[in-house]
């Protein structure tokens, strides 16, 4: 069996470990089996679908997602990332107080059907409002934009056009994220 | 917003993680008693029911008005609840230990030699599994693949192939290993993946299927009178049962010993209640009479071959295996508890209460002791897929190899595709003949071939359902139509969307515009010509219930700009996008919903505050038909529940049996023909919503009508309601609650206080039956009087202001069963006429051809669909975008190898096998139009599959029009269509 190694780092913002992790063993699986955090999902296991993806918090405050399948727990050490169960703000016991505005968005338009693909589009969503915070994009490449940021993500029963509708509208409804 | 994680807790990898799991809450519900062993259903009531109506904003998921801001699933499944039955571990089910062991299977990859035994030295000493298991393990166990609940060979016959034996198909498992640890298990599976020296063969023995599965026909002589009375017709005179000579079949009279399927046409439901006897002379007679008329059928498709006004069109198309890909793969978690000799199950299924009846066939007679069987089930996700499959009864053979704890299996997507149930292929042939001068559509004869691989599971069921689906929307005088289900050492093919409906009819659309264009006639004119219409007969006879809407649907894709203008679009897009061929192409098709033998069940009861309690059968696979149900009550009382129970199987109110037959049932008011449904087949909204809506009725009429009458009475001389004349037809369900014929509105609270006080009726159970016609029955009800209803059992509840002598009756389960004084089911061999309840679905799609590779873009895509009257139209126009994207993978894209290189291998996955994504479908170009209901009163229908249809082949029409070639071998990939071009 392979060696194991210790593995720091922070999620839904709270340091984790140190604690002896086997070298090989993919982040999905920590999170799951480890941490009992099951919300991230497990499609492929191969990078195609990005079900299992979370969000990295760089220290410059900028986020990217990445896929917690392909990538060995270990890729994380040190690093802060934030997977769908600390998206909302939770309450002491652990219940929402509040969605955030991506999430909103998904609910409100219907967007997901059996929701096994869901904490990946929020993560993904998420990513893309963020680097629209920073770089707004022309109200003409809207679209495109969206579809480039989450062409990525698999979902086998909504055919995307309610993920996708969302997004767009609540790009369209923050201030500052879609230019003429 | 505010740093939203400082108030967290910090975490160390042995906590667990703060989370709601919702599984305090689980409660047990008994099944009944199958094979001696209890059965009791613990549904995972999921956390965000609870947490739904509790917690804000999530108890705000219905607006006043009725209609839903979002689904009343939404919050937990946006936020990573654990709801899925892949997300639990023992640890978070309440009762099971803390830990639990993880298994996997070694799988044969080759089925044409012997298995001899497996190899593990690849695993070195440190990952050596806990506990091998092997056939000769199971068999010592006498745990044994269940044979009588389905049927003989439905489920297969080895969960482990036999050393010396050929693995009946590719990837069939040959050996479980089981880990006490995760790690140490995840190590190994790592390691043995992909390896081709795990498993020892011996001899080439060649495939070794079972016997092939079934062969059926079905023979219409009709007129072109299509509401005359035929000579010769499935509804009136059942199928032709064939038989094989090899894969050939064989008919009477030739045949003299016609094959009888190997399984219970549970899933057919054509015989669900039991057909008159006939004698074997009798029979013999009948089935070489059908012949009599195939043959007559054959001659004249000769003599029509010659005929100058005749169109002879004789196709043969292939329709493709492809993997559903629902993205929770299959898995399940078990624990044999030997101390309290129980079972304890979670599994992702799609029909709990097979799993239930088959689990305890399984562990009957085997070597552990089991006197109950509790099974768990979450929200799951199939298409079809986790309908009726093994992989439940996998679950339940590995959990006595535990050692003690607890054992889950969870298949990743290579073993996914290495072991899941398949959407069939079909090899087809079809000859239509029509009358060249008015277009009509004569005689339609075809053979639906289907493989059905390894296993039988549902294939003779798929096979049947191609025949009945194979007429798509037009009607037919003559027909003559063969239903044969292949075995073969092909991974399993099941139950999946489209269900050989979508196999046949996609081939005959691609046919009927090529017909067309032979006729010389605009491909929906021709359509209109032939469509079917309310009360028309299909191929088996049967009558089409209600509007079919289909000369409707065609009006409208006519006037649609991209059918109306196809030609100048072509021309000015080829202008503009020098190298690219573009397209349009229509179909329409009736997709059943339903099964024939459809079932539904709930309890639906109120407090005298007004807390409104809802169980019901339904259970939840993404649809969004739990949340359905809840509108459809609200539709119909004004409230929607506070506190809901969804996926029950058993309802202590409604004690019924499906012990013993129909004139049984005469006498037993207790009897049913079927007890409880599985979710497929579109079923919900209109067969399972039945049972809800009738529900919501019978309170409506005979509780808040009588209810609003004494509060609005209330006074002097009659009170406020005396001068007027009201009736309960003026009665409105309205935003501020009960109103109608000039009455102040009473809010639902306040009509079950006084529904209470009166001690009327205040909690109803219902359970009905359909058989392509509702089995009704007269109820003597207390405080009401007889009732005839479309509903088989009634139990009702009374109020607190109800006398003793009513409240005494309420014995059964809290409830009053009202045994029914006389019943009307369906008439034997009804079945044999289905289907009679169908959707008309439409699509255009334009495409975009390159030239050179043949690559496929669709750059317009609109859909049309009868959905009836729909309940909660967000989640249907979200069903509707999904059968579109699934209905252009199947188009375009996707595709599995049945033998060599295919997914029995064990090595296919996402990368290889294409599954649409966004840039695939027109994501923003896509449009849909619903035909308005014609009245109000109009029912929901059923939805996915019928909008996933027709894309198909409009797809392949579209490609038609862009490129002048006609492709009948699905999919349309870029190299056939490369090839084909000049
Ligand atoms: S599970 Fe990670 S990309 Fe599919
Ligand atoms: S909602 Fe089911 S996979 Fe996306």
């Amino acid at each position: 069996m392979s060696e194991s190694l210790p593995l720091s780092l922070t999620i839904n913002g709270r340091a984790v470990g140190p604690v002896d992790v086997p070298l090989g063993m993919p982040m999905i699986d920590f999170l799951h089996e480890h941490l009992n955090l099951t919300g991230t999902r497990f499609g492929c296991g191969q990078g195609i679908c990005h079900a299992c993806t979370v969000v990295i918090e760089a220290a410059d405050g900028t986020t990217s997602e990445s896929r917690t399948c392909i990538f060995d727990a270990h890729y994380f050490n040190g690093k802060s990332i934030v997977t769908i169960e600390g998206q909302a703000p939770r309450d002491a016991d652990g219940n929402v107080i509040e969605l955030t505005p991506v999430q909103k968005a998904f609910i409100d338009n219907f967007a997901f059907q059996c929701g096994y693909c869901t904490p990946g589009f929020v993560t993904g969503a998420t990513v893309f409002m963020d680097s629209l915070k920073r770089k707004p994009v022309r109200r003409a490449d809207l679209e495109q934009a969206i579809e480039d940021a989450l062409n990525v993500h698999l979902c086998r029963c909504t055919g995307y056009v309610r993920y996708y509708e969302a997004i767009r509208d609540l790009a369209l409804a923050t201030p500052g994220y879609v230019i003429d | 917003m505010t740093d939203r994680r400082t108030e967290m807790p910090i975490v160390r990898p042995d906590d667990d993680l703060p989370r709601r799991t919702g599984l305090s809450r689980r409660s047990f519900i008994r099944l009944g008693v199958f094979s001696g062993i209890a059965v009791t259903l613990s549904r995972v009531v999921p956390a965000q029911a609870i947490e739904v109506d509790s917690t804000k904003p999530a108890g705000d998921w219905m607006g006043p008005d009725g209609r839903p801001r979002y689904r009343w699933d939404a919050i937990s499944k946006v936020t990573g609840d654990k709801v899925f039955a892949r997300d639990f571990r023992a640890r978070d089910l309440a009762g099971w230990p803390q830990t639990q062991a993880h298994a996997f299977f070694v799988k044969a990859t080759r089925a044409d030699r012997v298995f001899e035994d497996i190899d593990l030295s690849a695993l070195g000493p440190d990952l050596q599994p806990d506990r091998v298991v092997l056939h000769e393990d199971l068999a010592n166990d006498r745990i044994t693949v269940p044979q009588k609940v389905m049927g003989h060979g439905f489920y297969g016959y080895d969960f482990l192939t036999p050393k010396g034996q050929t693995p009946r198909m590719l990837g069939h498992p040959v050996a479980l290993l089981v880990y006490s640890d995760f790690d140490r298990f995840v190590a190994a599976k790592r390691t043995l993946a992909f390896r081709t020296d795990t498993v020892r063969y011996g001899e080439d023995t060649g495939p070794k299927p079972p016997a092939n599965y079934g062969v059926d026909r079905w023979v219409r002589v009709g007129s072109d009178d299509p509401f005359a009375e035929p000579l010769f017709s499935g509804l009136k005179d059942g199928p032709i049962r064939g038989g094989f000579d090899g894969n050939t079949p064989v008919w009477p009279p030739t045949l003299t010993e016609p094959l009888e399927p190997p399984t219970q046409r549970l899933r057919d439901r054509s015989v669900p209640l039991e057909r008159p006897p006939r004698s074997a002379d009798e029979q013999q007679r009948h089935e070489e009479a059908g012949m009599g008329y195939a043959a007559d059928i054959a001659a004249e498709i000769d003599a029509a071959k010659s005929a100058a006004g005749k169109l002879v069109l004789e196709r043969s198309g292939f329709s493709q295996s492809i993997d559903p890909s629902a993205m929770e793969p299959d898995n399940g978690n078990a624990w044999y508890d030997a101390e309290t000799r129980t079972l304890h199950i979670l599994a992702a299924t799609q029909s709990p209460y097979g799993v239930a009846q088959a689990a305890a066939e399984m562990v009957k007679d085997c070597a552990f002791p089991v006197d109950t069987i509790d099974l768990l089930t979450g929200t799951t996700v199939g298409y079809g897929s986790k309908d009726y499959s093994i992989f439940p009864l996998y679950t339940v053979m590995a959990a006595f190899y535990g050692d003690g704890l607890p054992v889950r299996l969870a298949n990743n997507r290579y073993e996914q595709f290495q072991m899941g149930m398949k959407r069939h292929s079909f090899d087809i042939d079809i000859t239509l003949v029509a009358d060249r001068e008015s277009g009509h559509f004569e005689i339609l004869k075809g053979s639906y071939a289907c493989n059905g691989g390894g296993r039988a599971n549902l294939s003779v069921a798929v096979s049947h359902e191609a025949i009945r689906g194979a007429q798509s929307m037009y009607y037919f005088p003559k027909s003559d139509l063969t239903a044969v289900a292949l075995a073969s050492p092909a991974v399993e093919a099941g139950s999946m969307r489209g269900f050989g409906a979508l196999q046949a009819q996609t081939i005959l659309e691609l046919m009927v515009d090529e017909a067309a264009e032979a006729l010389d006639i605009d491909a929906i004119e021709l359509r209109r010509r032939n469509a079917l219409a309310e009360g028309y007969a299909n191929t088996q006879g049967g009558p089409q219930g209600g509007a079919m809407r289909n000369v409707d649907m065609l009006d409208r894709a006519a006037a649609h700009p991209l059918w109306r203008d196809r030609a100048a679009r072509k021309a000015a897009y080829e202008a503009a996008n020098p190298g690219q061929r573009y397209g349009v192409g229509y179909a329409q098709v009736n997709k059943v919903y339903g099964a024939g033998g459809d079932v539904s069940a709930l309890a639906l009861e109120f407090e005298p505050d007004g807390r409104l309690v809802l169980r019901h059968c339904c259970q939840e696979i993404g649809t969004g038909a739990t949340t359905a149900q809840q509108v459809m009550i609200w539709q119909a009382i004004g409230k929607a529940p506070d506190a809901v129970t969804f996926g029950i199987t058993d309802f202590p109110e409604l004690p019924l049996t499906t012990d013993g037959s129909a004139a049984d049932g005469v006498k037993n008011p207790f009897w049913t023909p079927s007890y409880l449904p599985d979710m497929s087949s579109s079923a919900s909204v209109y067969y399972l919503g039945f049972a809800t809506r009738q529900v919501g009725r019978f309170l409506f009429e005979h509780t808040l009508w009588p209810a609003a009458r004494s509060i609005w009475s209330r006074g002097v001389g009659g009170g406020g309601i005396s001068p007027l004349w009201v009736t309960l037809a003026d009665l409105r369900i309205t935003e501020d609650g009960v109103a109608g014929g000039g009455m102040r509105p009473i809010p639902f609270d306040e009509l079950a206080a006084e529904a209470h006080r009166l001690g009327l009726i205040t909690g109803v159970a219902m359970h009905t039956y359909s058989l392509w016609q509702w089995a009704t029955a007269e109820f003597d009800v207390p405080t009401v009087g007889p009732v005839t209803i479309p509903a088989d059992a009634l139990s009702v509840r009374y109020g607190n202001g109800a006398s003793d002598a009513l409240k005494a009756r309420m014995t059964t389960g809290g409830y009053d069963f009202i045994k029914r004084s006389s019943v009307t089911y369906p008439p034997n061999g009804r079945g044999n006429g289905d289907p009679m309840t169908n959707a008309a679905s439409g699509c255009l799609v334009a495409v975009s051809v390159t030239e050179g590779t043949g690559a496929v873009e669709v750059v317009g895509l609109h859909s049309l669909l009868d959905a009836g009257r729909p309940i909660v139209p967000e989640l249907v126009s979200g069903q509707q975008q999904g059968g579109l994207a699934m209905g252009l993978g199947h188009a375009l894209m996707e595709e599995l190898p049945l033998y060599e290189d295919g997914p029995g291998d064990g090595t296919w996955n996402f990368n290889r096998y294409k599954l649409p994504r966004a840039a695939d479908v027109a994501v923003w170009a896509q449009t849909s139009e619903y035909l308005p209901p014609l009245a109000d009163t109009d029912p929901p229908k059923g939805i996915a599959e019928a909008v996933m249809v027709p894309v198909i082949a409009a797809t392949g029409n579209a490609i038609a029009h862009a490129t002048g070639q006609r492709f009948y071998e699905l999919p349309f990939t870029s190299d056939k269509i490369a090839k084909a071009l000049p």
